[in-house]
């Protein structure tokens, strides 16, 4: 049996109330638009012109996608190559990197560190010019081998500084008695540094990763037709012949899904380096 | 530890890679910004004109002036916008709680969500035939039953913040969660057992100790929004007419379609000029306590 209700009660009764119903607000902000394309993905394109809730689901529009003229395989292909080309080289060298940042006191230290982070506010559209001309000369516009180098200058920096929130965090204690012990350095960070830190290392890597695949600007300028990625084949699902918004919700599908797959994997200790103030 | 000749050569390839893929191009486009190059006449680098490509876009160029005023619109309204729903689901999100705390990992799906198909699928949603929330909003508001969305300047931008907010909004709502975090409850709840209202908790004792971190999300925000690219792409190219062409959609158009090099390249700077600014009060808010 409740108790008879004050009116301090009341309110902080109404409060909790009124409080879950904006909790699944968000909630429903959140999934609504992404469970509303899902169910597009699904759909026939008459019934994509519909809003109705009930069809018949297929999976047509995926197997059109990956057909031709699409080939959404290929450019799943080159996205999963230019990502993962990306993090396998920027990740050692920000581990390496980071660990210089945190655990040595050198002349230029600051000055440095401030400006990797500067070199995040640098605007794209001011980066691409140069290089579009630049691989223009070389012969390297429409290959993924360009689009690793542009992403490496997004990727780079943000990954020296996230890993080096977390190597900081990290204890000195154990590697100094190594040293003691006459362990090199290069063994110090092999068999320590990486193991200790080594969820957030994978948070970076992982968050690289999303920024690799989901990147638009520079595969809009660089990528033709042997390099497209992704994101870029969306884009153009907007035909001469108008928006084919059941393709282009079947390859947003392919596009998101993995991503928040993976984000989920590193979902608490991202949200730990976001409390921590190690990344912002 | 003190070797400093090992840690410039630990830090070697990671500076050579910067370098190469940051300095390189920024000093590039800073020499382009100086000369006259219109790539749809010539392969070759034109004639250096000194600062003419500036004097041209700040005497004048109605397109230029026209994006500013864009570009500070959007940046205001949507700043404003982000911050404000990112504080409320922070104050919502904040105790703990099954739902919480599901909602709470949700958080993460808009923010790994490409803007290129946030775009597209706003589009898509409010396509004035068959897009649901078009309809349903014209549901609820019969006076918004006829808009065409897109084909209309400040609906278009609207739009735009819109899918720029629920990409930004979550991620700032996690960042406000972490300083809330760091709030100390016992002041709060002894003035809820004096009797003082929520708002003026929140407004006496929570929000002047996350100041701080409002003032790093504001900033954050700022920066994103002034390097949006994506959604404008993918929502409104830019449209109708120009009512959504922001400084960085600009230089794009100008670069990429109509292939001014060196024009591109000094609207630009103008734009990376103003982002080194914002990025100077970043550095002095996040590394206050040193780096």
């Amino acid at each position: 049996m409740s108790k008879p209700c004050n009116p301090g009660v009341m309110t902080s009764r109404l409060a909790r109330i009124g409080g879950l119903i904006g909790v699944y607000a968000i909630i429903g902000c959140i999934l609504l638009p992404i469970l509303w394309i899902m169910l597009t993905s699904l759909k026939t394109p008459r019934d994509v012109y519909t809003l109705q809730l009930w069809f018949s689901p297929t999976w047509d529009n995926f197997r059109t996608v990956f057909a031709a003229p699409w080939h959404l395989g290929d450019k799943l292909a080159n996205s999963l190559w230019v990502a993962l080309g990306t993090v396998l080289v920027a990740i050692p060298l920000a581990v390496v990197a980071a660990y210089a940042f945190s655990r040595f006191r050198f002349p230029g230290r600051q000055a440095l560190f401030v400006g990797i982070v500067a070199s995040q506010f640098i605007p794209a559209a001011i980066v691409v010019l140069p290089y579009f001309l630049m691989f223009k000369q070389l012969g390297l516009l429409d290959t993924r081998s360009a689009l690793v180098i542009v992403n490496l200058s997004i990727v780079l920096p943000y990954s020296i500084w996230m890993i080096k929130g977390f190597i900081d965090a990290v204890p000195v204690d154990i590697e100094e008695s190594a040293m003691i012990d006459g362990a090199s350095l290069g063994r110090i960070i092999a068999t320590i540094v990486v193991p200790t830190a080594l969820p957030g290392i994978i948070t970076s890597a992982v968050f690289s990763f999303t920024l690799t695949w989901n990147e638009f600007i520079f595969a809009l300028i660089t990528s033709k037709q042997n390099a497209v990625t992704l994101p870029i084949a969306l884009v153009a699902l907007r035909t001469e012949r108008g928006d084919l918004w059941e393709l282009m919700a079947a390859a947003g599908m392919i596009i998101a899904l993995p991503m928040f797959l993976l984000s989920m994997t590193v979902q608490k200790q991202f949200i730990k380096s976001l409390t921590q103030g190690s990344v912002r | 530890m003190k070797n400093n000749r090992l840690a410039y050569l630990l830090m070697l390839p990671a500076l050579l890679v910067i370098a190469v893929t940051t300095v390189f191009p920024l000093l590039y486009s800073l020499v382009l910004s100086f000369r006259s190059w219109k790539l749809a006449y010539s392969s070759a680098p034109g004639p250096f004109v000194g600062l003419d490509n500036y004097a041209e876009l700040l005497a004048g160029d109605s397109e230029f002036v026209a994006s500013i005023a864009t570009t500070l619109s959007f940046v205001a309204i949507d700043v404003l916008a982000t911050c404000l729903i990112a504080l409320g689901c922070a104050l919502l999100l904040r105790r703990a709680g099954r739902v919480t705390s599901v909602a709470r990992a949700l958080l993460m799906l808009p923010f790994v969500m490409s803007p290129a198909l946030i775009g597209i699928s706003l589009r898509f949603f409010l396509n004035p035939e068959y897009g649901v929330i078009a309809a349903s909003l014209g549901k609820l508001f019969p006076g918004l039953a006829s808009l065409i969305w897109l084909a209309h300047p400040a609906w278009a931008m609207v739009a735009l913040v819109i899918s720029d907010v629920w990409h930004w909004a979550p991620y700032m709502t996690l960042i406000l969660l972490g300083g809330l975090a760091s709030v100390p409850k016992e002041t709060e709840e002894a003035a809820a057992v004096d009797g003082a209202s929520p708002l003026r908790i929140f407004v006496d004792i929570t929000l002047p100790q996350l100041k701080p971190v409002v003032a790093v999300v504001i900033l954050l925000k700022t920066v994103f929004a002034l390097k949006a690219f994506d959604a404008v792409f993918a929502l409104t190219d830019g449209g109708p007419g120009n009512a959504t062409t922001t400084l960085a959609y600009l230089v794009y158009q100008i670069g990429f379609k109509y292939y001014d090099m060196g024009y591109a390249a000094a609207a630009g700077y103008v734009l990376t000029a103003v982002m080194l600014v914002l990025a100077g009060f970043y550095m002095r808010l996040a590394f206050k306590k040193g780096i």
